[in-house]
């Protein structure tokens, strides 16, 4: 039964939480039709109200009063806004906002089976105040279901990781794909049953070839199909910016419109999940830096709504996004001032090159902390969240004119927790799926037998490499002088790594190698960590074999047929 | 409304404004590439750069930039042509050593050595020269053909005193993938 409800709850925030934000979307529409002369927004009124038609009736379906109450106030108040259209109140318009800002609050916290009902209670109050109430009567006090506090942020972003709708076609091809692996490993299993009989026939190391090749197909058609399911439309991202940046214009009493393009590029949901923060950031310094009070603005001979562009495209494989100002540009002259404070010479740097000095930590240049500037978080870190997903991030601006950041991203990310490690001058990773333990070495847990090297660990004695010397560093550095160990199992199998040094566990972002080095089974893939240093990640699969095999006796010869499973 | 008249105008210049923005920022991404356009004629430009004494060229349409040598990341058991990868803002591309392509003495980088970012087969990879000398023009029929024990190259070209080997990026990469440059990391591993 519980279980039941929390499945519908969750339902009904998935399906309505998107009907919430359209609303909004579509408010602020009506709200520039008014401005713009009032005539011709019956559409919109009736959009507006069936999506909180919607609502209402999910709502009192799924027993909450206070968001189905709530919405049918709402409804009330466009019928009543949609009647008397020409001389409609900006007062009615901005009721409907905070109804709209209150109802998106609700939503999320549906999921908990617990509506607050008091900010219904004030917002229903407010409406009376305006003009008679058709609200409906009862005792809303007693159906208040316990109070939680309105966490909007939070619970937008667990919204955005909650599910992921998908086309049924994904799923059957999905579904297809999984069943050509279980084709394949029968395959491999006959072949694997006449092998161990020792029946070989003159074919099978082509026959296998062909197997595994095969699956290995499969295995990335599937890859590019989930990944293709993580997808999102830019607009989930953009247009969570157009309240923001209304709400931004207000607060200095300036319009300013954003404008939306491409708002239909599908993007992995991580990039736009990673992007929030920082988009947010620029905007808001693009409004409290870049754009120029009206005044000024009239007076450079400026439309005084002040715009800024939200841009998405597919550009070979990647996309490209501008967040571009028509405000006064970057200040020149306090970057360089700001340089020469920190000890960068910018004599002769060129001034694109100075412009990119923004990037750097500690290069705010804000005079005025206000509410809309920044708060402590900076360019540098906006450039570390763009790196870490693989893009790069770069600035163009023209004094007077405006400032365009361009952002350069990868479609699709995978991310996978890895633990970073050193050995001799490099670095490596390990996905943390694969480490059992880390250890500091002591020297009488290590021995050495038949020149192997054993680590006793847990009671138990495990076969060790030096990573040094199994991944081919150049360094003097023996085994028996490195302090730490990594204990890895893939499979049922055990191995350990021992290295110079550890440093935390940390969230990567996997880019694959390219074809030139499909040639290298212990490198999976690389990532990027600070500063843009690029760092191998080690596929556990073969470096645990590789270490067990450093100690069998009679090394085995691998079968070329391996070879080309990793080649394709 | 008396807004009516002020409005209607200003939405107009304010899409003006946004297109204009636009253009702006398209201009940013596309400078740099607009002096890529096809050759006039019979008349192709090569970027040379030399290994030891041997000056080879590239076809200027296929270099997307040129690089300092900055941090290399060695990849553990990449074939002996591919010194490692590098960041190439944001895209991970593999870094080539041309000496080894062209069959030559590997030398570590010094001040003077490059990157060549170039793409070839498809795809992009940082080709490493000693050193980046000039960008040639040359006449298509000026080129002789080069010599059949070098499948990289696609001919060469008398340029007063000097001799410009070109260099044929698609095969210079597909040399290095086919399974013998494979086979080659394989063995020296074992």
């Amino acid at each position: 039964m519980e279980d039941l409800f929390a499945s519908l709850a969750k339902d009904f925030v998935d399906e309505t939480q998107p009907i919430a934000q359209e609303i909004s979307a579509l408010l602020l529409k009506l709200e520039d039709a008014a401005a713009a002369g009032g005539a011709a927004n019956t559409g919109l009124v009736r959009g507006i109200r069936s999506g909180l038609h919607t609502i209402k009736g999910n709502a009192a379906m799924m027993g909450l009063p206070p968001i189905e109450q709530l919405a049918h106030a709402l409804e009330d108040l466009c019928a009543a806004y949609g009647e008397h259209e020409s001389g409609a109140a900006a007062t009615d318009v901005q009721l409907l906002f905070e109804g709209c800002d209150l109802l998106g609050r609700l939503i999320p916290s549906a999921a908990t089976g617990r509506v607050d009902a008091l900010p219904v209670e004030a917002f229903l109050g407010k409406v009376a105040g305006q003009k008679p109430s058709p609200a409906p009567p009862g005792n809303r006090l007693t159906q208040t279901m316990g109070v939680v506090p309105a966490v909007a942020e939070v619970g937008d972003e667990r919204a955005d990781q909650a599910s992921i709708r998908v086309d049924d076609g994904g799923v059957d091809e999905l579904l297809e794909l999984s069943g050509e692996t279980i084709v394949g490993q029968t395959e491999l299993l006959r072949l694997h049953s006449r092998l161990a009989r020792g029946q070989f026939e003159a074919n099978d190391v082509a026959l296998m070839d062909q197997v595994l090749t095969d699956l290995g197909r499969t295995a990335r058609q599937m890859r590019h199909q989930l990944l293709r399911m993580r997808l999102a439309p830019m607009s989930t991202l953009f247009g969570r910016y157009t309240r923001y940046v209304r709400d931004l214009g207000r607060e200095r009493g300036q319009p300013i419109q954003l404008v939306i393009q491409g708002g239909e590029t599908a993007v992995d949901r991580t990039i736009i999940r990673r992007l929030y923060e920082p988009f947010m950031h620029l905007v808001r310094n693009a409004v409290a830096h870049g754009i120029e009070a009206p005044v000024e603005r009239a007076a450079a001979g400026k439309n005084p709504k002040a715009q800024i562009l939200l841009s998405a495209r597919l550009r070979e494989g990647r996309v490209t996004i501008f967040l571009a100002d028509d405000g006064r540009g970057l200040d020149m002259a306090a970057i360089v001032a700001k340089a020469k404070v920190l000890g960068v010479d910018t004599s002769k740097l060129t001034d694109k090159a100075i412009q990119r000095l923004i990037f750097q930590a500690g290069f705010s240049t804000a005079k005025a902390v206000s509410n809309l500037s920044g708060r402590g978080v900076g360019l540098d870190i906006v450039a570390g969240v763009v790196q870490g997903l693989g893009g790069h991030i770069d600035v163009r601006s023209v004094v007077g004119k405006g400032t365009v950041f361009v952002f350069d991203l990868p479609v699709t990310v995978s991310l996978q927790k890895a633990l970073i490690f050193g050995v001799d001058s490099e670095t490596f990773a390990v996905p943390t799926g694969f480490v059992l333990d880390t250890l500091e070495v002591r020297e009488r847990d290590m021995q050495e037998i038949n020149r192997v090297l054993l680590l006793s660990w847990r009671g138990d004695f495990l076969r060790s490499a030096d990573a040094g010397r199994l991944l081919g560093c150049q360094g003097l550095a023996q085994a028996w002088t490195r302090p730490y160990a990594i204990v890895l199992q893939a499979g049922n199998k055990r191995g350990v790594l021992l290295v110079d040094w550890l440093s935390g566990v940390q969230e990567i972002v996997v880019k694959p190698l390219d074809d030139s080095l499909a040639a290298c089974r212990m490198v999976g893939g690389v990532t990027v960590l600070g500063q843009g240093r690029v760092v191998p990640i080690l596929d556990c699969l073969e470096v645990v074999r590789r270490t067990s095999r450093a100690l069998s006796a009679e090394r085995k010869v691998i079968p070329a047929v391996e070879s080309s499973y990793h080649a394709f | 409304m008396p807004s009516d008249a002020a409005n209607a105008p200003t939405c107009a210049v304010a899409a003006e404004a946004s297109e204009s923005l636009l253009a702006f920022a398209d201009a940013l991404l596309c400078a740099g590439q607009a002096d890529k356009g096809p050759a006039a004629g019979d008349i192709q430009q090569f970027l040379t750069f030399f290994l030891s004494d041997e000056e080879l060229g590239l076809p200027i349409l296929r270099c997307r930039e040129i690089l300092r040598v900055s941090s290399i990341t060695r990849i553990p058991e990449a074939p002996a042509y591919v010194r490692g990868v590098v960041n190439l803002r944001g895209r991970i591309v593999p870094a080539v050593d041309a000496r080894q392509c062209m069959g030559r003495e590997s030398a570590p980088p010094t001040s003077r050595s490059r990157l060549v970012v170039v793409e070839g087969a498809g795809r992009l990879f940082a080709l490493l020269v000693d050193r980046v000398a000039r960008i040639v023009k040359v006449d298509k029929s000026a080129i002789q053909p080069a010599p059949a024990n070098a499948p990289a190259l696609a001919g060469s070209v008398g340029l007063g005193e000097a001799t410009v080997h070109l260099v044929d990026v698609d095969r210079l990469l597909h040399l290095g993938t086919a399974p013998g440059g494979a086979k080659a990391a394989e063995s020296e591993q074992a």
